[in-house]
């Protein structure tokens, strides 16, 4: 089994870029894609089947948003089977912003995707003292192998503090 | 219906405002984003954030509703995003803070892969209460045609 520890729980200096990790699989519901729609985006391709078919779209589809919202989902569930010290919270960095986000193809009722992410760069930028900068890429594929959504996020990490040794958490 | 030939760039759309209760922070934060600071009032207190605070995730679902709302209340044809070039999470949002948006068309283009539609690019801010801006971003739109 994998036991590298998630981004978060290691010190900034500690984490490579280049690291690659397949962190996560969702299948999307008609329920819940319909439940997202009604709640955050209800425009009638994310909510009514009916209407759907009559759209651009020609079928119900996931928001967006809600594709963004399992991705962080898959992601702190993969940190939390990896590593212990996450639910500390107190070296959770949180997300700057991000940047190129693009949905590629529709996410449909039955669809299964998968989520990478690869750390694509450091920044040497240091905020509120100490916090740097993780930038990584993040794709999902569906089951037919096809690339349905990708992104690159930028997450605040702890910098190692003067003195400080080892990994930022303990790892299980 | 406002269809992609009514728009020219420039054009603003203000939505109507929202406020965000504890109990739908919690809400959001068990289904998607369980993290310490956004479900644990003294784990938050020790966090970056300094309070417990919505998910950014669930900001950006909050502006989407906000938009779609308009969107429905103007006829404007949406035909959904390609994507979003870029979206920074400029201040926390806490309980009980209340959010508005504002966006604007800052171009115009025709569609080469679909004659039916048009794009436009939006420069979108969601503000608080206190008019400080919690998120800007800059998305893509399709537009129906006539």
């Amino acid at each position: 089994m994998n036991k590298t520890p998630y981004i978060r729980t290691r010190w900034f200096e500690d984490i490579p870029v280049g690291e690659f990790h397949v962190f996560g699989t969702h299948t999307f519901g008609e329920k819940e894609i319909i439940d997202f729609g009604n709640k955050y985006d209800p425009q009638p391709f994310h909510v009514d089947p009916e209407l759907a078919r009559d759209s651009a779209f020609r079928g119900l589809v996931a928001s967006g948003w809600h594709i963004c919202a399992i991705w962080m989902k898959m992601m702190v569930t993969y940190m939390e089977r990896y590593a212990t010290g996450v639910k500390d919270g107190r070296r959770n960095g949180a997300g700057v912003g991000f940047q190129d986000l693009r949905w590629i193809k529709p996410v449909r009722p039955g669809h299964t995707l998968t989520f990478t992410y690869e750390i694509v760069e450091k920044t040497d930028q240091v905020v509120r003292g100490k916090w740097g900068v993780i930038r990584s890429r993040n794709e999902a594929f569906n089951q037919y192998g096809e690339l349905v959504f990708s992104f690159v996020i930028d997450i605040l990490a702890e910098r190692r503090p003067e003195g400080g040794e080892g990994t930022g958490a303990v790892i299980r | 219906m406002i269809y992609w030939e009514d728009i020219s760039p420039g054009r603003t759309f203000e939505t109507a405002s929202i406020t965000i209760s504890r109990e739908e922070i919690l809400e959001f934060a068990a289904e998607f984003d369980p993290q310490p600071f956004h479900l644990n009032s003294q784990a938050a207190d020790d966090s970056i954030f300094g309070g417990l605070c919505a998910s950014g995730w669930h900001i950006c679902a909050l502006m989407m509703r906000l938009m779609a709302d308009t969107f429905k209340r103007e006829g404007l044809a949406s035909m959904g995003s390609p994507g979003v070039p870029e979206l920074r999470w400029r201040k926390p949002v806490f309980a009980e803070d209340t959010l508005k948006g504002t966006f604007k068309v800052s171009e115009c283009r025709e569609s080469k892969s679909n004659p039916a539609m048009g794009l436009m690019e939006l420069e979108v801010a969601v503000c608080n209460q206190e008019d400080k801006t919690v998120i800007e971003m800059t998305s893509t739109m399709m537009v129906a045609r006539k």
